[in-house]
């Protein structure tokens, strides 16, 4: 199940101004808090926090709002986020962050044929996550066997990529997160 | 007796130094006297220093400092509409006549003086520039309009450095400038200017032990602005100064920020500044300044 968050309604509950834009730690640290008990209610597997009608997002927010909610996560949940709906600023702001902490997130968007990644991905990671999208579903020697990597590399990669969860993970079998 | 603090004739970030000289010679408890009748030009950079010298003195419980207002009619007006008497008058004894000038929305004054006190106080600065820095940031400095966010990120970093790292309310000031004569082309020059605790107070717990001897204002300036450390253990911070950097190595921004004695700065390829400077005339709290230059549209 996917549960969509509009950030600007968030944003307009949570801090009491008539402005639209996610600037500030104190207002992240508000608006992740919201999302957080969200995403707590919902109970569902994927969360879409939709940036659409967000104005400016500045750096300090970006790390409130996004970095803090993946490391908040923990790894073996079974929650998984992706974003949809952002601006280049906000994407830039987003990917800044990211990469600082090692951090990696998917993003949708109608111009693109399917998710991206903000943040660190190192190049096994992007050649991994690229190919489970590919084939849909795979375990480690499948993907070994596809890219003629050593067992070793397909399952780290996997493994990392479950870890920053941007795949889903089961029973030794990796697949895309649903988006839709 | 009092003290005459005296203000440049040109006060800018060049002439601060004079400023922060005449303003620290004598104790602030003394009474003094802002003398700004020469005045001719002011950057926001030299406005908010004078209202950060008040509220500097304020705090302290000093006596009321006098000021006495620019001889030039057309300075006088300037300084009104950038905002500055309206903050002054709470700091200062105003001596002279200040004109009483209507809201010009073609002013290259694209923020006035404005205080920042918390949070919300960003909101309000970043929600309120931005239509008219798209504006200026087109015409004069052609650039392009996802510049403006770029912008309105970097003015959100500064101000809020004021609240996370004060202790104390500081303000801001945004203005665009034809800088002919130094420059030969249009800036638009954001300041931010506190009478906090500085820098070196601020990281003295977490940073002093690691410079040991070194440890001082310009060390303290050097952990913040290029090693990106923050007095808060949490690893994500200190990334407001990163943007920042990060925007004006676009646009061949300069970033200088002087806290107590010293003065860092992200010198630009087109100004000829020192990257650090140190055993300034001391002076409160901390300045910043973002300059973005007119881009040359005939360059690359």
């Amino acid at each position: 199940m996917i549960h969509t968050i509009k950030l600007d309604r968030v944003l307009r509950e949570t801090v009491a101004t008539p402005y639209h834009d996610l600037v500030t730690r104190p207002t992240g640290a508000a608006v992740r808090t919201s999302i957080e008990q969200a995403i707590a209610e919902a109970d569902a597997a994927t969360t879409l926090l939709d940036f659409s009608s967000v104005g400016l997002m500045d750096f300090s927010c970006a790390d409130e709002v996004i970095a803090k909610l993946l490391l908040r996560t923990e790894p073996g949940s079974g929650h998984y986020v992706v974003l949809q709906g952002l601006r280049e600023d906000h994407t830039e702001a987003i990917d800044h962050v990211l990469t600082h902490h090692s951090l990696a997130v998917l993003v949708i968007s109608p111009d693109d044929d399917g998710p991206r990644v903000l943040g660190s991905l190192p190049p096994d990671l992007q050649v991994a996550l690229a190919m489970v999208h590919r084939l849909g579903s795979t375990d480690a020697a499948g993907l070994a066997d596809t890219l003629l990597w050593p067992l070793e590399r397909a399952m780290e990669a996997l493994e990392a990529l479950a870890f920053l969860r941007v795949v889903q993970a089961a029973d030794g079998a990796y697949q895309p997160i649903l988006v839709q | 007796m009092t003290r005459i603090v005296e203000v440049p004739p040109s006060f800018d970030d060049r002439s601060f130094d004079r400023f922060a000289q005449s303003f620290s010679a004598g104790p602030l408890g003394q009474r003094m006297l802002f003398d700004a009748r020469l005045a001719e030009f002011a950057t926001p950079y030299g406005l908010l220093g004078l209202l950060t010298a008040g509220q500097a003195v304020q705090e302290a419980k000093g006596e009321r400092p006098l000021f006495t207002v620019p001889s030039d009619e057309h300075v006088r007006r300037y300084w009104v509409r950038a905002g500055f008497f309206q903050h002054a008058a709470a700091l200062f004894e105003i001596h002279g006549k200040v004109p009483k000038v209507k809201p010009d929305e073609d002013s290259d004054v694209l923020l006035e003086v404005t205080p920042i006190r918390a949070a919300e106080d960003v909101h309000g600065v970043v929600g309120r520039i931005q239509d008219r820095a798209a504006r200026i940031l087109k015409e004069k400095l052609r650039l392009e309009p996802k510049a403006t966010m770029g912008f309105a990120m970097a003015l959100s970093e500064a101000c809020q450095n004021i609240v996370e790292h004060a202790g104390t309310s500081g303000w801001v000031g945004v203005h665009a400038y034809d800088f002919r004569k130094r420059l030969g082309r249009w800036v638009v020059v954001i300041a931010v200017s506190d009478a906090g605790v500085g820098f070196r107070h601020s990281l003295e717990a977490a940073q002093a032990k690691r410079f040991g001897d070194r440890w001082g204002d310009g060390a303290a300036l050097e952990a913040a602005v290029i090693g990106g450390v923050s007095r808060f253990r949490d690893p994500g911070r200190g990334q407001g100064l990163a943007g920042i950097k990060r925007y004006l190595g676009r646009w061949q921004g300069k970033l200088s920020v002087r806290s107590g004695t010293a003065r860092i700065t992200i010198v630009p390829p087109w100004d000829e500044d020192v990257p650090l400077r140190e055993n300034l005339p001391f002076f409160p709290g901390a300045q910043v300044q973002v300059v973005i230059p007119e881009q040359d549209v005939t360059a690359g």
